[in-house]
This record gives structure tokens, sequence and C-alpha cells, in this order.
């Protein structure tokens, strides 16, 4: 007996893809702040708009490689090898593609305090999920009391 | 099965059952004779026995056979998930993935996962993943919204 509410394939491939949009406008803006604070220090109140092209289309394509191939660490249960892989390959791919972009002028301790700053942003992320989920596990341990309370445990 | 039917006109309505071992079609009949339609009556490697079905944890359909864990057995019963669900109603069962159905009355705790999935922990310690594809529905049969 099929159920009208039990999502298609079709449904949860759009909502995999709307999960890697929303992925690609948090790691954006993240790196834009950053790209921002940069221009400042720099006495520029300007920001390149080819470079704010290159940030969103890497991060979309970095959330692609997130979901797809690292199995969506920064939402994962744990931080284990394969996690602690993705997160360090994504970020020396938005580290390459910052350097070779020219987005903070080819200077090299800017790309390592990039480095350091998605690093950080990653585990925030992570520990966001986390905190979520935990919230989830109280509502949902809530309604099931409910549920089982209404339907006569025994 | 020899089956003998004769309609009387007259005297006590009677019903004689004749078998040899016990076994679960028979078990049926005497639970349905009985006015015990939520039994359940299946096979263990110790032979047939009879249960309740607010006794099961969940349901596990493997190679086309059918398996109730309880808290202290694995039973093999008769049917599919499908016509286990039709039969007992879809209440306090929750089919979970292609193969599990699970009594909600019997989990102890759920746990939110990665992926929108969800790890429920039955009483018996036994953790069940309802996948991301089952899980919104799940959500909505607690709510008793489904």
């Amino acid at each position: 007996m099929k159920s009208k509410n039990r999502l298609t394939l079709w449904e949860r491939y759009l909502t995999r893809e709307i999960g890697i949009e929303f992925k690609a406008c948090l790691y954006f803006f993240a790196i834009l702040f950053f790209y921002c604070i940069y221009r400042m220090l720099q006495d520029s109140f300007d920001a390149e708009i080819i470079h704010m092209a290159e940030m969103i289309v890497t991060c979309y394509i970095i959330g692609y490689i997130q979901v797809y191939l690292f199995d969506n660490f920064d939402e994962a249960d744990s931080l284990g090898l394969k996690e602690c892989i993705g997160v360090v390959v994504c970020t020396v791919l938005y580290c390459l593609v910052s350097y070779f972009g020219g987005w903070f002028g080819k200077n090299m301790i800017v790309t390592l305090i990039l480095a350091a700053y998605i690093l950080i942003t990653y585990i925030c992320v992570f520990i966001i999920y986390r905190s979520k989920r935990r919230i989830d596990d109280k509502k949902l341990n809530e309604e099931l009391q409910i549920f089982q309370t209404e339907h006569g445990k025994k | 099965m020899k089956i003998d039917i004769k309609q009387i006109t007259e005297g006590e309505e009677s019903i004689n059952i004749r078998y040899r071992d016990p076994n679960p079609t028979v078990g049926r009949i005497i639970s349905l004779l009985r006015g015990e339609e939520n039994r359940i009556w299946g096979r263990t490697e110790e032979g047939s026995v009879c249960f309740s079905a607010d006794e099961i944890l969940f349901l596990e359909s493997v190679d086309d056979r059918l398996y109730a864990y309880t808290s202290d057995k694995v039973v093999r019963i008769d049917g599919t998930l499908s016509s286990f669900m039709n039969e007992n109603g879809d209440e306090i069962f929750f089919r979970c993935s292609k193969s599990v159905v699970v009594n909600v009355n019997r989990v102890m705790s759920l746990k939110s996962l990665s992926s929108n999935r969800i790890d429920a922990t039955m009483e018996g310690g036994e953790h069940i993943i309802i996948s991301r594809r089952y899980a919104s529905e799940f959500r909505r049969f607690l709510k008793g919204d489904r």
C-alpha cells in the first residue's frame, strides 16, 4: 500500500538540491564577509564582481563535492576520519581557488588565515546542526510520549 | 484439510475442530472463534506459539519470510508486511522501511540523525533506523496527522 505522504524520488532529489543551494549561500556569505573585511583593511570599499561570481560558483561546486563525495560532513552525526578528510579537502579547494583567482592579491598569509577561517566555519556549522538535532530529539521524544499515552501503551 | 459444513434447522450450533498438531492456521481459526482476533500465531524453533500483537517490537521481512520480534522470542509468521498491516491496522504499527514495520508503542526513545533520519531504540535495545524517505511520514504519524 503506497502512501501519498511518502517522499518520491523527485522530491528527495529536490530536497537534496535545495540543501546544496542553502549550503552554497551559507558559505558564500561567510567567505564574502571575510573578503569584505580584507578589502576594508586594504582601505578599499569596493568589491570585485568577478571575485564574487567566482566565490558563488566555487561554493556551489564545493557544495556538490561535500554532499556527493563526503556524505555531507558538516551535517554528520560525529566527526570521524572521513569527515575530517572532507573538511581538509574542501578547505584546500577554497584556498586554491582564492589564491589562483587572486581574491586576496595572491597573499599567502591571508590565504592561510582564510584556511583557518573556513575550518572554524565548518566546525561552527557542525556544532549548530548537532544542537539543532538535539533540540529535535527532545521534540520527537515528547511527541512519542504523547502518542504512547493516547494509544494506551501497556 | 477437509472442510465439512452442514446447515442445521434446529439444535445448538457447534463447531468441531480436529487436528493432529497445533499449527498457525488452526490457531488463527481458534482465536477467531474465541473472539481473540488480536492474537497472532507463528512458529519458533520450539514449535507453534500464540501471542498478542501488542507484544511485537517490530516485524522484519527477510527473503519473503516474515519474522516478528518480541522481547524474548523471534517468531516466523505467515503473510507479508502489507497483509499484517491490513489485518492489524496501522494505529500503532508504522512501516519504517520496505522490510520493517515497527510497533511505536514499544519504542523507548527516538534520536534525530543527520540527513533527516531517525534512530528508534526499541524496548529490547535494538536500533531501527527510519530512513529519510519515511521520516517525514513518521513525524506526521506521531502527531496523528496522516
